[in-house]
């Protein structure tokens, strides 16, 4: 499994983590992780601890996430990525969309 | 049995033979205390019949002698004589005697009195035996503690308590700790915890506690998250702990900038967090069961996650904490804890804190095994693990061909950077290795080969339409062919990558604006390869797509 969802015990953060590589091949699978979230206006947190690959197709999904969420959520949070991961987040102003923690 | 008479009165010898004898019982004779140790330490005896007065050596002395020689089993010595002198009965008894015999013995009397202290013999023989193999297992367990101590201690090794934003208080009831705190940075800097609780105290929770320490170390070298942990603990130990063993515990993950904390906790009093007065700001409950209770596919291992304000600090305890009791039978309590955290509620306080705590329950037996642990929320500092950046000496060249079959089902880019990835100072560049090979890869076959159009992606949905129109494209695909050349010179440490098709038309150059939309779905990746690459160019008319990579530049 490349894509697990999970709501933390409180409802109000959903954690997407990615494993291995990211790009178009997990785009249904990534699509249906932020799918149904309700009407508690949680913050998504896309864990990228175990990221280890990733290309324009991911950001492109990530934006077309945020697009699609608008504002039923609090905010989205990129997390854990590790430094390369991190500078190709940071090339691309994703900072300037998504909380990069 | 084995009777020895010692008198120097022939007569009496033989009349005491000959009765002892008709009871069924061996009998040597001894005329004087000499002979009597002498025959004594070549034959030994169960019993000896012992006169007073005697030659060369009398029997108060001969008592003494035959004890010592006797060791650690009872030999019975009951003096001969006439019950009329209380001095001489004194000192036979301070010379070790046992019992008395009167001359002319009472035949019954005399059979009650040897069966009697042939049975206290018998025991002694029982006990000394007892004895050995009590010995034997109080060493053996002795070496055994050793050894898991030597092993704990070993597992241990890892442990990483000594930080700055770390202070701990442990203490346990006994010399095995049922308690267990872990400790160690993450590779990005980040920061792991485990409080744990095993119940029951000495050897068996800290048995328990090795799969439990090498998986905590392991996955936190890994950077893995503590869902990911607590469920790797709870398999473990539900395999490993009888049904009425557990662990209780509390695993969080502070970021590097210690900003941000993901906890499970199971069975652990609520953590606390506190300012800087000792208030508690924010409580974190336990909310699940203790590990190695739920199989695997009933476990839950859903995580809290809060963010934290600059200043905080994180309190995690045992419930040895709480259930201290002082000498009047008093225990602390939570009330009585955070009381105490207020009192003491500067980080430089927490010897204080300590003190206070000991003193609480000083003048009474410690019944439980007690850990504090307080990590002072504030950037890590600890080190972002870097991957070896030597550089490779050797030139080299790689030529990959791909046909239909491949690009289909193969995932030939990953393929091809993971076993680049196995070349000297290669892996530290993976990532954007990845990243430059896959935008170009995918730029000759969406747009030479498959000629599709980006801007499809703008459009409504048009991001999972442009990918599923990708998808029928490519299975309706047949007589192409991809070539990626790899090329590598140690002289400057660049690496260069040649990618083309057999596709009719090149890369329409003017789709590529240099000006990027931020919020744009499509013309990321040429951006990207401008931006990572040392130098890129389209050749022979947009059919071939030319990158240069410095292994040089710093990956982060």
């Amino acid at each position: 499994m490349s894509v697990s969802r999970e709501f933390s015990n409180d409802g109000k953060q959903l954690i997407i983590a990615i494993q291995g590589k990211f790009d178009f091949s997990l785009v249904q699978e990534f699509r249906q992780a932020y799918s149904h979230i309700g009407d508690s206006q949680p913050t998504v947190i896309i864990d990228l601890r175990e990221t280890e690959y990733l290309d324009s197709s991911a950001l492109g999904m990530l934006l077309n996430m945020r697009k699609s969420l608008g504002s039923s959520v609090k905010g989205i949070q990129l997390i854990n990525a590790k430094p390369d991961v991190r500078r190709i987040l940071d090339i691309s102003r994703f900072d300037k969309m998504f909380t990069i923690a | 049995m084995h009777i020895l008479i010692v008198d120097d009165q022939a007569a009496n010898r033989v009349m005491l033979k000959g009765l002892i004898e008709r009871f069924g019982h061996n009998v040597s004779s001894a005329a004087n205390g000499m002979q009597a140790l002498e025959l004594f330490s070549h034959k030994g005896a169960d019993i000896v019949l012992l006169d007073v007065m005697m030659p060369v050596m009398d029997g108060l002395t001969t008592a003494k002698h035959l004890k010592q020689l006797s060791g650690e089993i009872h030999l019975p010595v009951l003096f001969i004589t006439a019950l009329d002198d209380q001095k001489t009965l004194l000192e036979c008894l301070d010379a070790g005697g046992d019992d008395f015999i009167s001359t002319p013995p009472e035949p019954i009397v005399l059979q009650a009195k040897l069966n009697a202290h042939a049975r206290v013999r018998e025991l002694s023989f029982k006990l000394k035996e007892k004895n050995e193999v009590l010995a034997y297992h109080s060493n053996r367990m002795e070496r055994e503690q050793n050894v898991v101590s030597h092993m704990l201690s070993n597992a241990l090794l890892e442990n990483e308590l000594r930080f700055e934003f770390l202070q701990t208080y442990l203490s346990p009831a006994t010399e095995f700790n049922g308690d267990l705190v872990l400790s160690k940075g993450g590779p990005l800097g980040n920061y792991y915890i485990f409080v744990g609780d095993f119940t029951g105290h000495g050897l068996a929770p800290a048995t328990g506690a090795l799969p439990v320490a090498q998986t905590f170390f392991d996955l936190a070298e890994r950077g893995l998250s503590v869902a990911t942990m607590v469920k790797e603990f709870n398999r473990r130990l539900v395999k490993l702990l009888p049904d009425d063993m557990f662990c209780a515990a509390f695993v969080a993950e502070l970021s590097a900038g210690g900003d941000r904390l993901s906890y499970w906790n199971g069975g652990i009093p609520d953590a606390l967090f506190i300012d800087n007065n000792g208030e508690v700001t924010n409580r974190l409950p336990s909310e699940h069961l203790a590990l190695g209770i739920l199989p695997p596919d009933e476990f839950n291992s859903s995580l809290s996650h809060c963010f934290i304000e600059r200043g905080q600090r994180l309190v995690a305890y045992t419930d040895g904490v709480i259930e201290m009791a002082n000498t009047d039978g008093n225990r602390l309590k939570e009330s009585g804890f955070e009381n105490k955290l207020k009192q003491f509620g500067h980080q430089d306080q927490f010897d204080d804190l300590v003190s206070s705590l000991e003193s609480f329950q000083q003048g009474t037996e410690q019944s439980d095994d007690i850990s504090l642990v307080v990590v002072n929320c504030v950037p890590t500092g600890l080190p972002v693990k870097q991957d070896d950046h030597s550089i490779i000496h050797l030139p080299f060249e790689l030529k990959v061909s791909l046909t239909e079959h491949n690009i289909k089902g193969e995932d030939p880019v990953t393929r091809l950077v993971d076993s680049l990835s196995h070349l000297e100072g290669i892996k530290a560049h993976k990532t954007t290795l990845y990243l430059l090979l896959a935008e170009a890869f995918n730029n000759i076959l969406e747009h030479n080969l498959l000629r599709l159009n980006s801007d499809i992606k703008e459009e409504d949905e048009g991001f999972e339409r442009y990918y599923s129109e990708r998808e029928r494209r490519l299975e309706s695909l047949e007589d192409i062919e991809v070539a990626i050349d790899v090329n590598y010179q140690p002289v400057d440490s660049v690496i260069c990558f040649g990618i083309r098709s057999n596709g009719e038309n090149g890369y329409p150059a003017d789709e590529f604006s240099p000006v990027l939309d931020e919020e744009k779905m499509h013309g990321r990746g040429m951006q990207l390869i401008k931006n990572f690459s040392r130098y890129y160019e389209w050749k022979d008319e947009g059919q071939c797509l030319y990158i240069e990579y410095d292994l040089n530049l710093p990956s982060v």
